[in-house]
């Protein structure tokens, strides 16, 4: 089984990977439907070409990147299914299971230094040249250009909130109730965040809740803008915003407004193993997002494992949803390396011995998302990594600049929902 | 795996594996911005988002201090932009700005990390600049027998214009004497590997020339002769002809071409990490992180080059500080008339071959080719940019190159930039190079490239280590010594793209 029983989740039509037909439904991102049937190796990385699958499952990581209608480089885990969908695995010879240059992993097992490859003699220098630029560059360029984006135009919001998680949710709330016309902006589909795990935490905010703010904005005027990816500020007098809306073909929206609130959270880091880059290893908040929404069993035996101080929460709740689906899980702790050949197999612990497993759940403590913080004139504290110099209150990273949420450091759900309601609350006040 | 040895991927992206972090750190790539130029690791599509906290742990345990874990400059965009959708904004509606991230960078301000290391008390030669220029000299004048070579750099290598740069070397200029120095370059970059045992990734893929009217038409046809009296294998093309070389572009959008085919492109940062590695090997010190603060001099010499680190007493100073060197220049109470300008540049997702010839258009700037990792590389000079060192990056040009660049080559609308970022050219009133004696008699400048520094430096270096170790001196070290710029009559390089 690798959907749970109900019929909310059942295949509506298919898609194709490497021309064969995958089962999907339509609106689900390409990843779950492969991964629903029981595929996550879907690339190959571009050095060794080694095996690689889905891992954030949240369009940060650059692990399950595939030509989609023609298109080279897509997050599998960002794209929609639909009808008919053709996926392409790339960098390959015979496919991404079957890759022939695997060989490079092996030829190459102490690595490969493109500094001091091949420079014993100019022929083979210039062998080495000419094979490698064959061999490197991930997808084909696309068949034929896009049709033209419409003229972009100037757009004016009252505040502009990046991130639709606990904290950009209450930034929205609070900045709608002071009466704002406020744009709400998240790269993902679907409005939530970390509450799209669905923990059901004690003091998270309630289920309706994240549907409320929706309302609430839209009743201000204001926009809410979900699979659209905030590109940047650019300084130019007043703040900036470009904002790529992903639609076909992609739109670039410019936007101002008066204030700006990043609750962009953090950036799940994959685990320091031997070979932990495997397909089937996952960042277990988009695994239980996976889970809640889709309703997908990625695999058939699982291990959760804690790394960077992990997370207690989320890790009980891989454990206790699929065992309910009737996949064995084990709670690891310490492990040196993962096993396996196109997918996890094993997981090898520090203390030797090892768990069986074909699925692996990583929490723990992210990378705070900071890159449009920092180029917003956030600066980073010399004596912490990737931490903010804060104003005296706590909120403020540049002038009209706020943040709130994991962006900030490790919090809660409640407590990054109620600082986001802070620094809505000083973006109102202007 | 699939019964190879394991591997521990810290950026998987670029395959980058915790022994390539080690073995940086052990060549001295201590802090996060030079271990993403050794080993390339936050370069790929995820552009360092799931690897800079796995590097900066694996750095830590390594023994790296806070200074050299601050995750490295933030570069725009934060989210893939399509080049086509770029395009749909009006670039008149954005000015000439600063740019983001606001200054300093990291690795390059207060907070940069601080060398344990203490500096040498006395050198013979000083050079101020650890770019392509300082770099390149000190390895030849170790190879000659003059080890005794401290370099100077205020930030990392790679941290200026010769990290920053699109790597296009031609042969294609209009005097005779450029000519030959860029071919001896190229000439020194096909033996690089072999010769310092490091990659350089020379790839002569030809450099195209667009004549998008009949007046610039005029000035290729102009210069191929010049270039066939030189000996170059420089053609002209018609815009079907061209279309054998680079058939993605739109022949309507030129009328001729100029096409030499022992042109091509190298990556510039191994370029860096190879002659600091040799230099270093043959007894020359490179110091990053120190910054010159003033000098000693005693009548018509300079003595000694003081730092925020400590004074070093040397023979010879050179100035091969790059954008800075009118600042080094200064220090010294030499007056010189460089403008450092910004230029912006910036790279899309890695694709497979698809264009061999780096592509340059002549009038607006435009220029581009595909790195050998499969990105398209290219920027664009903008008229309006003020003289100053500023190296932000601004919307207004991602929307000014995608506009040129998606018209000239419409199938590129559909790639992505990933990531932006600027440098600063070294501009002369001639554009040509400072080089020779100035203000002292052992105050040497090497340095107003005019953004050509990169692919002149293999040529140059040589012959100025050459002449410094008492061998033959080189007409250019007379030809463009500062003092013409007091004669009337100037002779200008008019060739500058970008």
């Amino acid at each position: 089984m690798a959907r749970l029983d109900d019929p909310r989740f059942a295949p509506d039509c298919e898609i194709t990977f490497d021309h064969r037909r995958v089962p999907a439904r339509a609106g689900e991102s390409v990843a779950a439907a492969l991964l629903a049937a029981g595929r996550a190796l879907v690339a190959r990385s571009p050095k060794y070409h080694r095996p690689r699958g889905p891992f954030c499952l949240a369009g940060s990581c650059g692990s399950c990147l595939a030509r989609i209608d023609g298109q080279p480089n897509r997050r599998t885990c960002r794209v929609p299914c639909r009808p008919g969908l053709s996926v392409e695995s790339q960098n390959t010879i015979l496919g991404a299971d079957h890759d022939l240059l695997a060989v490079v992993d092996r030829i190459y097992a102490r690595g490969l230094d493109h500094h001091t490859l091949m420079t014993g003699s100019r022929l083979a220098n210039r062998a080495a040249i000419a094979v490698s630029r064959q061999l490197a560059g991930l997808g084909k360029l696309p068949a034929a250009p896009p049709a033209p984006s419409p003229p972009a135009v100037e757009e004016r919001f009252d505040a502009v909130v990046v991130g639709a998680g606990p904290a950009g949710l209450g930034a929205a709330e609070a900045l709608a109730a002071a009466g704002r016309r406020v744009l709400l902006v998240d790269d993902a589909p679907v409005a939530g965040g970390r509450l799209r795990a669905r923990l059901g935490l004690p003091g998270d905010p309630p289920g309706a809740w994240v549907a409320e703010v929706l309302q609430a904005v839209h009743r201000a005027g204001g926009e809410v803008a979900l699979a659209s990816a905030a590109a940047g500020f650019w300084r130019d007098g007043g703040p900036l915003l470009g904002v790529l809306v992903d639609a076909a073909p992609p739109r670039l929206r410019a936007i101002r407004a008066g204030s700006i609130v990043l609750a962009t959270g953090t950036h799940p880091q994959p685990p320091d193993l031997d070979d932990g880059d495997l397909p089937g290893v996952f960042a277990a908040r988009g695994l239980l997002a996976l889970h809640a929404e889709h309703g997908v069993i990625p695999g058939a035996s699982a291990a959760v494992l804690a790394e960077n101080r992990g997370d207690e929460e989320e890790a009980e709740a891989v454990v206790v949803r699929l065992a309910a689906a009737g996949v064995p899980v084990r709670r690891v702790e310490g492990a040196r390396a993962a096993r396996g050949t196109r997918r996890v197999a094993a997981l090898l612990l520090d203390g030797g011995g090892e768990v069986a497993c074909d699925t692996v759940a990583v929490t723990g403590r992210g990378l705070p998302a900071a890159d449009l913080a920092r180029l917003a004139g956030a600066r980073l504290r010399p004596d912490a990594f990737a931490h903010f110099e804060l104003s005296a209150d706590g909120l403020t990273l540049a002038p009209g600049v706020l943040g709130a949420g994991e962006l900030l450091g490790p919090r809660s759900a409640r407590e990054a929902a109620d600082e986001g309601r802070r620094a809505g609350e000083a973006a109102a006040r202007g | 795996m699939g019964g190879g040895v394991a591997k521990r991927i810290l950026c998987a992206c670029e395959d980058v594996t915790l022994d390539d972090v080690r073995h940086a750190f052990e060549q001295g790539h201590r802090d996060l911005e030079s271990v993403k130029r050794y080993t390339g690791f936050g370069t790929g599509p995820c552009q360092g988002a799931s690897c800079v906290g796995l590097v900066a742990r694996a750095l830590a345990r390594l023994g790296a201090t806070p200074a050299e874990l601050a995750p490295f400059t933030a570069r725009p965009p934060a989210a893939e932009l399509p080049l086509g959708a770029l395009a749909a904004l009006d670039p008149d509606a954005l000015p000439v700005v600063p740019g983001v991230p606001p200054e300093p960078e990291v690795g390059l301000g207060e907070e940069a990390p601080r060398p344990s290391a203490s500096l040498p008390p006395q050198a013979r030669v000083v050079i101020v600049g650890g770019g392509i220029m300082g770099l390149g000299l000190a390895y030849q004048l170790a190879r000659r027998g003059l080890g005794d070579v401290v370099v100077l750099d205020r930030g990392y290598l790679n941290a200026g214009a010769s990290g920053r740069n699109g790597g296009g070397v031609r042969a294609q200029w209009t005097t005779p004497t450029m000519i030959r120095l860029a071919r001896r370059s190229i000439e020194r970059m096909r033996d690089f590997a072999t010769e310092l045992g490091v990659n350089v990734w020379l790839r002569q893929g030809g450099y195209l020339f667009l004549a998008p009217d009949v007046e610039q038409a005029a000035r290729l046809e102009r210069n191929q002769k010049v270039h066939e009296r030189e000996g170059l294998r420089t053609r002209l093309l018609s815009p079907r002809e061209v279309l054998e070389v680079a058939p993605e572009l739109d022949p309507s959008r030129f009328v001729a071409a100029a096409y030499n085919p022992d042109d091509g492109t190298v990556f510039p940062w191994p370029f860096l990490y190879g002659y600091a590695a040799r230099a270093q090997e043959l007894g020359a010190r490179v110091c990053t992180f120190t910054r010159v603060v003033g000098f000693e001099s005693a009548g018509r010499r300079l003595t000694a080059v003081v730092t925020d680190r400590g004074s070093i007493a040397c023979e010879t100073v050179v100035n091969a500080a790059g954008a800075w060197s009118k600042e080094v220049a200064s220090l010294a109470g030499v007056r010189t008339p460089n403008r450092p300008t910004r230029h912006e540049i910036c790279v899309t997702g890695p694709l497979k071959p698809w264009l061999d010839p780096l592509v340059s258009v002549l009038g607006n700037g435009l220029y581009f080719s595909q790195s050998q990792r499969g990105e398209l590389v290219g920027g664009m000079g903008d008229p309006d940019e003020p003289e100053g060192i500023e190296q932000g990056s601004t919307l207004r040009f991602l929307v000014r190159y995608a506009r040129a660049l998606t018209g000239l080559a419409p199938i590129t609308a559909a790639i992505p930039v990933i990531r932006q970022w600027a440098g600063c050219y070294d501009v002369t009133p001639d554009n040509n190079p400072i080089l020779g004696a100035a203000g002292f008699d052992n105050f040497l400048q090497l340095h107003g490239f005019v953004g050509h520094g990169f692919m002149m430096a293999p040529a140059v270096t040589e012959a100025m280590a050459e002449w410094m170790t008492g061998g033959a001196k080189d007409e250019i070290f007379d030809r463009f010594e500062l003092s013409r710029f007091d004669q009337p009559d100037l002779v200008r390089e008019d060739f500058i793209i970008g």
